[in-house]
């Protein structure tokens, strides 16, 4: 509690002026409440998350989890049971904030150990910020890291120490209605960047909307930046380059991107500029249109909203014909999951995050949830997570979107895809992308 | 509309509004009873310590560079604002999006509230079941809101795409939020549509304060109804009026949870306004000290449009 | 002409009324049709009839039970903000009200200046206030923080009222011997009835529909509260829409409700100026 007191007041602030007006607060409130002391309206803190963890390693006890996917409330609490009939005693809660909320707040949050004795990160800027604090426990030795993939929970490692394991498995690659590529005559995932753009015209003739790009929804429309950057980078750590002054919005190699994706923009659906994520989730699951460009993640999205399509990946390969690409495609792995180094009971939430990478309970996690995960020897049963799975063992990149750690420079350079599709040239963009990392770097 | 006549009934009538005017202005010299301050005292604790105090924090926030979190921070003097005010290319965007949206917004909502709260001043049957009606948008969240307009305005599957194809204006149909020009336009009609119900309620309350008799001596004087409003309706209004363009300006610049859900500030930064922007350098960037300096130079902003508002009614109300 | 002038004035008053109304029901029956269908129905056809009714969504939302528990802390933290805040500020309006000079000014402007400050900033040392105090996972807390936070809002407005209040009643009271609580009680209440009734309006559907607070303080889900819960059906990438728009709908009937209640004090208002003149 002591830590949270004391923590991040910059300036001098007398404490005893604040008790002050607290108490004063206190006694002129406390009269006119008195009244409305319903359930739960009483001073006294939750106890629900602080019991047990006797501190000795027995797991037992309240293990509070603390994460941001309500869309797997039930199938975390099927395994929460699981885990109480193996360790009699134990059980673990769950506290869910919205993603966006869990993003701004949740190291604020969970830093005393109040909530979140195992928790979650996202992978980049809120994993450095939870290192930085001091906020997760090092599972280097835990048994759990055999589990995993090895280069694919790299994203919850610092300076050699695991941290966390990132648990979902995703592929941010546009997604392909194969029965409209069939139909319009096409067979194969292009491999070189003249094929791809003889598909989408292919596709463009058969009468559907080539591509349907959320041009208004910002999470989900930059996406495509990933395979658009894979191979036309300098370096796999392009937009690091470009964060760090190392390259510049306005080399050649992202004009070139800059340029594609213009050319990109005439397989586009009408208006795609204005386009919300739900109303190009429609056109796509209603097989009107072809490609989706964002990710795996939105597969459970495109079933549930009634499309019963085959889907393959369709990264954008940018390479020319006769040249091997360096990257195949793209991957992500987030949803980190950690133990707090504050937390209420240790030894249960480091017992729960065992659990959860035993392959039989990923296994469980992936096929409830549509999710590939990052844990070795994972039997998926759902068919669009079996059809994709060749897709772990092909030679993909760490999704370069997610580089960068500063949102205005991440803005500045999507930024420059919105100007080009919307009349700016390529140069122009660059331009103005630049203009706006240079003031950021400079500040 | 007649003009006959105008000149001397405008005076007239100025004179009886200005009769019930003058009362409540009038100020008495004597002292302050101090038992009044106990009055304050309650709400002034609360607010003290839950609201002031820890803006007052985060104004000394914005003098260092403090991440929100961590122990350690550095004092940065006046480099924040240096910064912000030197060369800030999307701050400066973003200022201008919030000056536009609130325009539109302050101009739309205050037009329209005022003209249902007149036209349904009185409690009939009808009225009382249209006024639920016209509240109704305010009791939802905002996120719905977004949710619903979002397929009003979609180009593919929208409402108004779809509307204007029916009616074979098919050259008319937009792309209306990827429109970077006017998106910031096509917000603010949703805000209005958020709100406009709540603003009305406040005028209804503000019309119903203005006494019958006023009314009923004008239409023996035979005037026309924009006299009616000109001379009566629009200076006695005024209470409520400086009321609902305080309050619309502030709901406005503030108006973060609708942009946030509907364009999140894109396409580029063309929907951007401040609080939209606060919350990014906060909480993505994790660059507290310069949204907090951010948000001085709004609350700025908020303070002096609201003074100069609040003398441009109160000088259109006397000039009647 | 003037046998035509009322009836088109009739006629374009009422065209303006329906054209509004259409405006905001056109909308809301995509959403009442939205609760009605699954998922795939709503992408499918997301303006048309629901074409085979499902009850699916309410059943979803009521199962499990939370709905209760989170429908009445919702209404015991709008109840009591609502009433407390209403208290705080009529009192404060009224003191400052009459409170002359710049010492009314003043106080006046502090309050003022609560409104222009944007929630981010302040949301952090808030949290670390109410935490210190333990108030955090508290209805408690929570509406002691909604009273503080809008009650500048209440304040301003009910301020706006009571000053175009002619002083006179106030002196003659005062000639009878009426203290400021008798005042406060037996005048200024009572006069301002509209305005305090537009204020409830407000602060019914600032607390009702506060996420905010919530997701910043309350992490245990029994002391959730309606907009909180519904949150469970909003996912990172996955949104329930018909649940949600469910939700919604069952969330704003009390407002609705409420709404209609206090009408009432606007139509005992303009009795009330109608047998003074």
């Amino acid at each position: 509690m002591n830590h949270v007191l004391s923590a991040g007041r910059p300036g001098r602030t007398p404490v005893s002026r604040r008790s002050f007006l607290a108490g004063l607060g206190a006694t002129g409130a406390g009269a006119m409440l008195a009244a409305c002391g319903g359930p739960g309206a009483t001073a006294t803190p939750s106890s629900s998350a602080s019991t047990g963890g006797t501190g000795s390693g027995t797991v037992g006890g309240v293990t509070n989890f603390y994460h941001w996917r309500s869309e797997d409330r039930a199938a975390l609490d099927s395994l929460a049971a699981g885990f109480a009939a193996r360790y009699p005693g134990a059980s673990v809660t769950q506290t869910i904030d919205p993603s966006e909320q869990y993003q701004s707040t949740a190291a604020q949050k969970a830093r005393d150990g109040s909530i979140g004795d195992a928790l979650t990160a996202f992978r980049g800027t809120q994993f450095n910020q939870f290192t930085e604090q001091d906020i997760l426990a090092d599972l280097s030795g835990s048994v759990a890291v055999g589990n995993y993939v090895a280069n694919l929970i790299t994203p919850g490692a610092q300076d050699g120490t695991q941290y966390g394991f990132p648990y979902q498995l995703i592929f941010n690659m546009p997604l392909l209605n194969t029965d409209l590529a069939e139909k319009a005559g096409v067979s194969e995932v292009p491999k070189d960047w003249d094929a791809y753009l003889g598909m989408l015209d292919a596709l463009k003739g058969s009468g559907v909307d080539p591509i349907a790009w959320p041009g208004n929804d910002p999470a989900n429309a930059f996406q495509i930046i990933n395979t658009l950057a894979m191979n036309n980078g300098p370096t796999p750590e392009m937009f690091i380059g470009i964060q760090d002054g190392t390259y510049k919005a306005t080399d050649d190699w992202w004009i070139t991107s800059l340029t594609q994706f213009q050319q990109l923009s005439a397989y586009f659906q009408q208006n795609f500029a204005g386009a919300s994520n739900d109303g190009v989730l429609a056109l796509y699951s209603q097989g009107r249109a072809a490609i989706l460009p964002t990710g795996t993640y939105q597969l459970a999205q495109v079933r549930a909203a009634g499309g019963s399509f085959p889907i393959d990946l369709a990264p954008l390969i940018t390479t020319a014909a006769g040249t091997t690409p360096a990257f195949e495609g793209v991957f992500n792995a987030t949803f980190i999951l950690a133990v707090n180094a504050a937390a209420k009971n240790p030894a249960g939430a480091r017992a729960w995050v065992e659990f959860l990478s035993e392959p039989a309970n990923a296994a469980a996690y992936a096929n409830a949830t549509s999710q590939h995960v990052t844990v070795k020897d994972v039997t998926y049963e759902n068919p669009d997570l079996q059809a994709l799975a060749p897709w772990v063992e092909k030679k993909t990149l760490l999704a370069p979107r997610f580089q960068f750690t500063d949102a205005d420079i991440r803005s500045a350079v999507e930024n420059s895809l919105v100007a080009v599709v919307t009349g700016s040239s390529p140069e122009q963009a660059a331009e103005a992308a630049q203009a706006i990392i240079d003031e950021k770097r400079g500040g | 509309m007649s003009t006959t006549d105008t000149t001397a009934t405008d005076v007239r009538f100025a004179e009886v509004a200005t009769r019930a005017r003058r009362n409540p202005r009038r100020r008495s010299s004597r002292r302050n009873d101090p038992r009044l301050l106990l009055f304050v005292l309650p709400a002034a604790v609360l607010y003290l310590w839950l609201v002031l105090w820890p803006t007052v924090q985060a104004v000394q926030y914005s003098l260092t560079d403090w991440d929100g979190l961590s122990v350690a921070y550095r004092n940065l003097g006046l480099a924040n604002y240096d910064r912000l005010l030197g060369g800030d290319t999307v701050f400066g965007q973003a200022f201008g999006n919030s000056l536009k949206f609130m325009l539109a917004v302050v101009i739309g909502q205050t037009t329209l509230s005022l003209v249902l709260a007149m036209a349904l001043q009185r409690n009939t049957r009808t009225n009382i079941a249209l006024r639920a009606l016209y509240f109704f948008p305010t009791v939802l969240s905002s996120v719905s809101v977004a949710f619903v307009w979002s397929f009003v305005y979609d180009p593919t599957f929208g409402l108004a795409n779809s509307l204007l194809s029916a009616v074979g204006l098919d050259s008319w149909q937009q792309p209306w939020l990827g429109d970077q020009s006017r998106a910031i336009y096509y917000l603010a009609i949703v805000q209005i549509w958020f709100h406009a119900g709540q603003m009305m309620v406040v005028y209804i309350a503000g019309l119903q304060t203005i006494p019958a008799d006023l009314y009923e001596a004008a239409d023996l004087d035979g005037v026309t109804r924009w006299q009616r409003f000109r001379h009566i309706t629009w200076p006695l209004v005024a209470p409520a009026t400086a009321i609902v363009v305080a309050y619309t300006t502030i709901q406005s610049f503030k108006a973060f949870d609708l942009i946030f859900a509907s364009t999140g500030g894109g396409p580029n930064h063309a929907t951007e306004i401040l609080s939209t922007l606060i919350y990014n350098s906060a909480f993505r960037n994790f660059e507290f000290g310069y949204a907090a300096a951010q948000s001085v130079i709004f609350v700025v902003l908020i303070a002096l449009v609201t003074v100069l508002q609040q003398r441009a009614v109160a000088l259109s109300a006397r000039r009647a | 002409m003037a046998v035509a002038a009322p009836t088109l004035r009739g006629a374009t008053r009422g065209a303006l009324l329906a054209v509004y109304a259409l405006i905001i029901l056109v909308p809301m029956t995509v959403v009442l049709f939205t609760t009605f269908k699954t998922s795939a129905q709503m992408y499918a056809s997301p303006f048309g009839l629901p074409t085979s009714p499902t009850f699916a969504s309410f059943a979803e939302l009521l199962d499990g039970g939370r709905l209760g528990t989170s429908l009445l802390n919702s209404v015991i933290v709008t109840g009591c903000s609502v009433v407390l805040t209403l208290l705080v500020s009529t009192l404060a309006a009224f003191g400052i009200a009459r409170i002359h000079g710049w010492l009314g000014i003043a106080i006046f402007g502090l309050f003022a200046a609560g409104l222009a400050v944007p929630a981010q900033v302040a949301m952090i040392p808030q949290y670390v206030i109410v935490k210190q105090i333990g108030l955090d996972n508290s209805l408690l807390g929570l509406i002691l923080i909604n009273i503080a936070v809008t009650c500048p809002v209440a304040i301003f407005i009910l301020t706006g009222f009571l000053k175009t209040l002619p002083t006179e009643l106030f002196e003659a009271a005062e000639i009878d011997g009426a203290g400021p609580l008798r005042m406060y009680r037996s005048v200024a209440l009572p006069l301002a009835a509209p305005s305090v009734a537009a204020v409830a309006i407000f602060l019914f559907v600032m607390h009702w529909n506060d996420l905010l607070y919530p997701l910043l303080f309350i992490t245990d889900p029994a002391k959730a509260t309606l907009p909180k819960a519904l949150l469970d059906f909003k996912g990172e990438y996955t949104t329930n829409y018909p649940v949600l728009f469910a939700g919604v709908l069952v969330a704003s009937a009390p407002m609705v409700l409420a709404y209609v209640f206090l009408q009432r004090y606007f139509v005992a208002g303009i009795t009330a100026g109608a047998t003074k003149g």
